[in-house]
């Protein structure tokens, strides 16, 4: 990892979603929805079958910002991030991490196919664990990059950040992918930045210091 | 220096290192952001001077300034085509600075890239960038060698290998791990001794990223298990950024603290890394006064070793069982899999296998009309990062057992090695070159014998030789070589002598492939399960065999206790309590209940699969198909949704009640005459287009809300994904359509639902319209001039309801 361009891809990540975040997206409510066995079994079969589907993989690089206003954070000329909350996020950083995490192309033809022609229900069961492996192979790589960072007292912001949410347009998605490269990640951008297989996700977040009490 | 007087030099005495170069050389005026080999290369006195200090405050080694003199480093620099070059110039500056009474280590580190299977660097291209650094250091008249700062025990093979296939000087492998006790792609401190030490590493042990008292515990970890010496070269404390500067401020003084209870830990060879200096090494130094090295010794002990994992093997162990499903014979999926290149079955056994108890998966990919050597690759890269379980690499042929013990990050298993002559030669070899551990199949050139006798004398011959290599007799694990009884009974008796044998006089480890014995024979698990605890009695050590099978899996468990392999039958009582909370789970048919209310609960639960012949006795015993839509699904239907608006139930279940409905309505509806109800085939269904819009490729939401209104008997015609304004527009002109429902989920497509609208109300086209999506409200259906906004497919159903002026529950 470092600030020169080279971009790391790590072709498998064992990125295991909390169970209780694939049943949160279902909308399973703790004290409310009740179970019998078979839908167990079904719902344990289904989470068994979606992890055996998803092939995570992923891809970070370091950059270092070159100028930051209340509103902007530039990575270089023609790479401007525009964001009055991305550029909060990244208040004490002068250094970004860009990060992109797939599950691969097989659990989204799987989950299209049971959907339409098959079992819906495990459809949505596997569309739910397609999307938190996603999410927690973001989580994996923020946690692996950390301990990177670690060796030079720094560490990543608490928070990440993907185009798409709050004031960060989607259209950034081009950014990210041209610097990280992720056509080598199998990945394409649709016209309107969306990403194929549609179950990957990319981020922002920002590098800071590790304070004294940490 | 070779390596007898290598470890004869670490019996003898506390091998002191080095301390830190970078901060010493940025206090000698190495700028930021330099490439120090070059620097050090401009400035060679820095470097001289430095290793002098460090010598006078009493090292007996330093490392040469090359950590990251390899071409992908340098190659940063644009320095790639000086590799050779720099690292013999950087040696001999060491050489300088020691003279000739000091020992100067040929210092390898991280490529900066990831290594295959877990990154995108080739691994032989990592074993060759490695060997280029190598040559130049070996030019510069190094003593040994060091790998330090490995953060990826299979980047730290790749260097291991590049320094034993260029020399034979001593060569020590120090890894970080972190605070979590493991290294940053996951292995721990045993598992990563086991896998170096088995490789031919001289030393093993543990540097950079924890400071002293922390790396004091891995020393700790490794100690009962380590042949070689070990090595601790930890940080002054740990790391933070005080005004854009990495520092540790461990001082010297508490550093030197923790010195003597390293070496009573069992560290033999000791120094300093980031933040340390002269200083530190001096501390060092007086610590350890008067200490003698620790003892540098084996201990009896099997073990194989996957990336993330150790499992022991041996008679103190629990019976380890071999998961045997990973391989094509007569698994006709399987086999179509591999032809077609493609691996879900061999991911699904070996997850499979795993959580079924397996400790270790054999894999097989031999078969017909595929490449077998890079089939057993592929599997081999993706297995080592799926599952922790070590592997058992299974193959007759030695090319193929070669290449994937090569690239293996772990201590593999091989699979096997007879008495064959051309095998034995071949193999014998090959298994030591990657430290495997091995079966040993008692047989020969002239077949398989057919007493125990014969068959333990083989045994002997085939050890005799492994010996030569290295081998131990707990490196080997004999396989009985189980026949079928149903062609001779006396078969299996000629095996438990060769287990007891091995067991009780040579001292080695056994294995059976189980299900042999009982080939030919019914009731085949019987025969098994009584041959398995025959053998275990002879002291069978491991078993190949299928872990679904739940009766052999269950035996296993009792034999474990029985040979008080299972403390405190810990995992007897841990598997049967899970079997005893599934058979107390298992609801009993409710007794009593007429078939109307069978259908009812049939729709509650979603059991698609009685609907049917339900429906098909409720219309035997006289009901009329419209009173069963009218009074049983209707209603059944409708608490379905009641439950999931109480988020009693949650999608999946609403999905399966829909269905469940569907099949219902599609069995019922041939036989609906003049009903006057939701499911009646002469009451006109209200047609709905759906689409999601242009530019957006998102659809699972827009495909759930298609099968829930279909099933709550809507005319659905579904445009998929990606359609255009016209089409939609096109499309409810063709079927009237009294909806058009929308869908997009992101914000750059979310303005396509208003062109939608906006260009139908243009073209004066009678219809409501509703839209949904994860970024898309009731505000913003409301500001583009829909009629209504669903937040769920159950939503979706209701607002189609209402808008269709229908009564909505």
């Amino acid at each position: 990892m470092n600030d020169k361009g080279q971009i790391q891809f790590l072709t498998h990540i064992p990125a295991v979603p909390p169970r209780a975040m694939i049943l949160a997206r279902l909308g399973y409510r703790k004290h409310a929805t009740v179970f019998d066995l078979d839908q167990r079994q079904k719902l344990d079969k289904g989470i068994r079958e979606g992890l055996l589907l998803c092939e995570t993989r992923g891809a970070f690089g370091r950059f270092k910002v070159v100028e930051r206003n209340e509103t902007e954070v530039c990575l270089a000329p023609d790479v401007t991030f525009t964001s009055r909350s991305l550029a909060r996020l990244l208040s004490y950083s002068d250094e970004v991490i860009l990060m992109a995490a797939t599950v691969g192309p097989a659990i989204v033809e799987r989950i299209a196919q049971e959907v339409t022609h098959g079992d819906a229900a495990l459809g949505v069961i596997l569309d739910a664990v397609a999307s938190e492996t996603a999410d927690a192979g973001l989580d994996w790589l923020m946690d692996f990059i950390n301990k990177m960072l670690r060796k030079e007292g720094k560490k990543l912001t608490e928070q990440r950040f993907s185009p798409g949410y709050g004031d960060l347009p989607l259209a950034n998605q081009r950014l990210i992918y041209d610097l990280l490269k992720l056509e080598r990640l199998g990945l394409k951008l649709t016209e309107k930045c969306m990403l194929i297989p549609e179950k990957s996700v990319l981020a922002i977040a920002g590098v800071e210091g590790v304070e004294i009490y940490e | 220096m070779n390596k007898k007087e290598f470890l004869q030099l670490v019996k003898e005495k506390i091998l002191v290192l080095d301390g830190a170069f970078g901060t010493e050389l940025t206090k000698r005026g190495m700028p930021a952001g330099v490439c120090p080999e070059q620097w050090v290369l401009e400035h060679p006195m820095a470097i001289v001077e430095l290793q002098r200090e460090y010598q006078k405050a009493g090292s007996a080694a330093v490392y040469t300034c090359t950590f990251g003199a390899n071409r992908l480093k340098l190659g940063e620099y644009g320095l790639q085509d000086r590799v050779v070059d720099m690292n013999r110039r950087l040696a001999e500056l060491s050489r300088q600075a020691l003279g000739p009474a000091g020992l100067v280590i040929g210092d390898l580190s991280s490529t900066g890239r990831f290594v295959q299977p877990f990154g995108d660097l080739p691994f032989e291209e990592a074993v060759e960038v490695f060997k280029e650094q190598v040559r130049g250091l070996l030019a510069g008249g190094v003593d040994l060698f060091v790998i330090e700062t490995m953060m990826d025990i299979q980047e730290a093979r790749a260097a291991l290998l590049a320094v034993k296939e260029s020399c034979d000087l001593p060569v020590i492998v120090t890894m970080t791990f972190n605070e979590d006790g493991r290294t940053l792609t996951g292995t721990d401190p045993v598992t990563a001794l086991i896998t170096l030490q088995s490789l031919g590493a001289d030393a093993v042990g543990c540097n950079c990223s924890t400071g002293p008292e922390k790396m004091a515990e891995f020393i700790a970890a490794m100690k009962p298990y380590a042949k070689v010496p070990l090595v601790a070269k930890p940080n002054a404390g740990l790391p933070r950024l005080v005004d854009g500067k990495t520092v540790f401020d461990l001082p010297p003084e508490e550093f030197g603290r923790y010195v003597r209870p390293l070496i009573e830990q069992g560290v033999g060879i000791i120094g300093g890394c980031c933040g340390t200096s002269p200083v530190y090494i001096q501390t060092i130094v007086q610590n350890i006064r008067g200490m003698r090295p620790p003892v540098i010794g084996g201990p009896e002990i099997g073990a194989l070793t996957s990336a993330r994992k150790t499992v022991f093997l041996g008679f103190d162990q629990p019976l380890t069982i071999v998961g045997e499903r990973i391989n094509p014979t007569g698994k006709k999926q399987l086999q179509a899999e591999l032809r077609e290149g493609r691996f879900s079955e061999v991911r699904r056994f070996a997850v499979e296998q795993a959580e079924q108890g397996a400790a270790v998966l054999d894999v097989n990919v031999g078969m017909p009309g595929i490449d077998e050597q890079a089939t057993m690759v592929k599997a081999v890269e993706l297995l080592s990062q799926l599952v922790e379980a070590p592997l058992c690499i299974d193959s007759s042929t030695p090319e193929v057992i070669e290449a994937a013990l090569r690239i293996y990050p772990g201590r593999a298993l091989l699979n096997s090695i007879s008495a064959e002559r051309h095998k034995l030669e071949r193999l014998l070899p090959v298994a030591a070159r990657y430290g495997a551990m091995f079966i040993l199949l008692p047989l020969s050139d002239a077949g398989v014998p057919a007493t125990a006798e014969e068959r333990c004398r083989l045994v002997g011959e085939v050890f005799a030789r492994a010996q030569a290599f290295g081998y131990q007799k707990w490196d080997i694990i004999v396989d009985g070589l189980v026949m079928t009884v149903s062609a001779d009974q006396k078969a299996a008796m000629e095996t438990l002598k060769v287990i007891e044998w091995c067991s009780r006089e040579l001292g080695c480890g056994t294995i059976i492939g189980l299900s042999n014995v009982s080939f030919g024979l019914p009731e085949r698990s019987w025969i098994n399960g009584a041959f398995l605890a025959m053998a275990v009695d002879r002291g069978l050590t491991m078993a190949i065999a299928n872990p679904a099978g739940e009766m052999i899996m269950d035996l296993k468990a009792a034999l474990d206790v029985l040979t008080q392999k299972d403390p405190n039958s810990q995992g007897y009582i841990h598997r049967f309590s899970q079997v005893k909370e599934e058979r107390a789970n298992q609801e009993k048919a409710a007794p009593g209940k007429t078939v109307e209310q069978r259908i009812y609960d049939a729709v509650l639960k979603g059991d698609r699969e009685i609907i049917r012949d339900l429906l098909e006795t409720a219309l035997q015993e006289g009901a009329e198909a419209g009173a069963i839509v009218d009074e049983v699904l209707i209603p059944a239907i409708n608490e379905v949704g009641r439950r999931f608006d109480r988020k009693e139930y949650y999608l999946p279940q609403l999905i399966q009640s829909a269905e469940t409905m569907k099949s219902a309505f599609t069995f019922l509806e041939p036989k609906l005459v003049n009903a006057n109800n939701g499911g009646g085939k002469d009451k006109a269904r209200v047609k709905v287009v759906l689409a999601t819009v242009k530019g957006d490729i998102h659809d699972i939401g827009k495909n759930i809300v298609a099968l829930m209104l279909r099933n709550y008997n809507f005319e659905v015609h579904d445009l998929g994904k990606d359609v255009p304004a016209q089409d939609i527009i096109d499309k409810a002109k063709e079927t009237g359509a009294q909806i058009i429902g929308l869908s997009a989920l992101m914000t750059t497509t979310m303005a396509e639902m208003k062109e939608v609208i906006r260009q139908a109300k243009a073209e004066g086209l009678d219809c409501k319209f509703m839209i949904g999506g994860a970024v898309v409200n009731q505000q913003y259906a409301e500001e583009i001039g829909a009629d209504g906004y669903a937040p769920d497919a159950y939503g979706a159903v209701k607002l189609a309801k209402r808008l269709a002026g229908q009564a909505a529950e």
